[in-house]
């Protein structure tokens, strides 16, 4: 076996430019990557260690931006607000999803309809997502404002009371990406052993006990992969807030993308900005990471 | 029986949570602006189509539509073709100290990383070549995230494809790289459209680097020039409703379209 790939894999090289060929073929992809990304986190690198004034370097700093970060308010504030919105959209994403994956298990007329529905809001543009929602919460012209004054209520108040920007905002992106989950979920039930859920059935078991003995234990890898490919996707939102309360008001909906956004274009604050972007890099591969790991142990047992 | 009643209960639910708000965009961007702020009413009273015609009239849309449309259709044509070669090179190739091996992997980590973190050092550099505000700033960019994605996903396909298939083609005279187009390439087609839909799709509505490198109608996007018309203070609604209807329906009915090869892209290969 070892002896006929060999063979197979020499006989597969050929000579002279054969060669070659692996090569030709992964350097325009390598040098393009090399260019506008490597080049680029190398460079971003460099720039969080320098103080800028008008876009260009004027003295190094060392590393002090790291430093400044961690006594600056401002990004803590960012950074917890961040933590909340990512933990509660996600959580809410992950039981919803699970819920509508559940009960979409079984076929029934008007399940395609539904899947082909809840495509959409996926694939809207985010910014566009963004205004709708804006278009939902504003006082003057929006469909709750619309909606409580036919039933005799007063203009709603959502964007601008800190509180319920932030819940507007969760709530926006779990109206965008709880469909995401449930298609992640749908799939990972399809593919589930059947033995099982017969044994019990036969045995008799109520249709909680299957979910807790059974389902819950077998899909937790596959809930797994969703909540960490939703968080470390949810760390850089940044387009939906962006357009609808530009981290407002006050700081209530500002997540660290846009702070970062702001300290570089707004503030002209480069160096500073990139040190910032640097961290939540950091703080994603880290969770990423670690996410694998875990991953690798549930797998095993 | 009961069951049944829940289903359908449930259904209505779900699709009324998801299409109300497309419902009010579409309704808001039919009213005139006195309709929408002092009426308050839940459907045009007097539906009118003067918020789109502003929209080209007024507002540049055209050419919104035109540098989307240029920046997407380059940049994800770019990064399919060198992305394929990378992908079959990693799969097929055995290259000395496992490199190839190597270099799948590098990639795939630089896509977790989020593209925010090089925000700023690429609008330096596109800032020193003098490529701020123009197409090809942003095909460059956007080439480069497609490039990772594209090797990353079409090396799941090649790997499908049996490699005895190259070889008969090469026992009958082909070279490697003729086999690879004439054999391979065309059996990865699936999977090329899969990839392909996937790219047009995060290229169409990507908003972030489209704000930090565009500044005027010459190269602004979709997305970003929808943001344009968003207000502080006074906010143009019939407009703006207008402007997310345009901008959200050519990647939505395409979208609905490819339904079948979206998932996989989607969930980032965790479903196939």
């Amino acid at each position: 076996m070892q002896g006929a790939r060999q063979a197979r894999k020499y006989r597969l090289q050929g000579a002279g430019l054969d060669l070659a060929l692996p090569y030709l073929m992964l350097a325009p992809g390598l040098m393009i990557v090399l260019g506008v990304l490597i080049y680029p986190l190398w460079d971003g690198l460099r720039a969080s260690t320098r103080a800028y004034r008008y876009g260009s370097p004027i003295s190094d700093v060392g590393l002090q931006n790291y430093v400044r970060l961690w006594s600056d308010a401002q990004f803590l504030n960012s950074l917890w607000v961040t933590v909340k919105f990512v933990a509660l959209s996600v959580s809410f994403e992950a039981v919803l999803g699970f819920a509508l994956a559940l009960f979409c298990l079984h076929e029934f007329r008007g399940i395609r309809l539904l899947r082909t529905v809840l495509i959409i809001p996926m694939v809207i543009t985010p910014v566009v997502v963004a205004i709708v929602f804006r278009l939902i919460y504003a006082s003057d012209a929006g469909m709750l404002t619309a909606l409580s004054e036919a039933i005799g209520g007063g203009e709603a108040q959502i964007l601008g009371n800190p509180l319920n920007a932030f819940i507007g905002l969760v709530v926006l992106d779990v109206w965008e990406w709880t469909p995401l989950m449930f298609l992640i979920l749908l799939a990972g039930l399809q593919s589930l052993p059947h033995e099982p859920f017969e044994a019990a059935r036969v045995d008799g078991a109520g249709a909680w006990r299957v979910f807790a003995d059974l389902t819950f234990p077998m899909m937790r890898p596959v809930l797994a992969v969703a909540i960490v490919l939703r968080t470390i996707d949810a760390f850089g939102t940044f387009d939906q807030v962006f357009v609808l309360t530009r981290g407002g008001p006050g700081e209530a909906t500002r997540l660290v993308s846009i702070y970062g956004y702001d300290t570089a274009f707004k503030f002209q604050q480069t160096g500073y900005a990139a040190a910032l972007f640097v961290t939540i890099g950091l703080v994603v591969l880290a969770l990423a990471f670690s996410a694998i790991r875990l991953l690798r142990r549930v797998d095993a047992s | 029986m009961s069951t049944r009643l829940a289903r359908i209960l449930t259904t209505i639910f779900v699709l009324a949570v998801v299409l109300l708000p497309i419902y009010w965009l579409v309704s808001t961007s039919l009213k005139a602006n006195r309709e929408i702020t002092q009426e308050g009413t839940l459907y045009p009273h007097v539906p009118t189509l003067d918020n789109y015609v502003r929209l080209f009239t007024e507002k540049q849309f055209g050419s919104y539509l035109t540098n989307s449309l240029v920046v997407t259709f380059f940049s994800v044509a770019i990064a399919l073709v060198v992305g394929a070669m990378g992908a079959y090179a990693i799969v097929r190739f055995r290259l000395p100290f496992a490199t190839e091996r190597k270099i799948g992997l590098f990639l795939l980590t630089l896509r977790i990383i989020p593209p925010v973190v090089i925000l700023i050092p690429v609008y330096l550099l596109m800032l020193s070549l003098g490529l701020l505000d123009t197409w090809l700033g942003l095909i460059a960019t956007y080439t480069a995230f497609n490039v990772t994605f594209c090797v990353w996903m079409m090396e799941s396909f090649f790997r499908e494809i049996p490699v005895d298939l190259e070889e008969a083609a090469m026992v009958d005279g082909d070279s490697r790289f003729g086999a690879f187009r004439r054999i391979t390439l065309p059996l990865a087609a699936p999977g090329l459209a899969a990839t392909a839909i996937f790219a047009v799709l995060v290229t169409f509505n990507e908003f972030l680097f489209a704000l930090a490198l565009t500044a005027t109608p010459r190269a602004m996007t979709m997305p970003r020039g929808t943001a344009t018309l968003i207000g502080r203070i006074d906010t143009d609604w019939a407009s703006m409703s207008a402007a997310g209807v345009i901008g959200a329906m050519p990647i939505v009915f395409f979208a609905l379209l490819v339904q079948r090869h979206l998932v996989r892209g989607l969930t980032m290969g965790a479903v196939k």
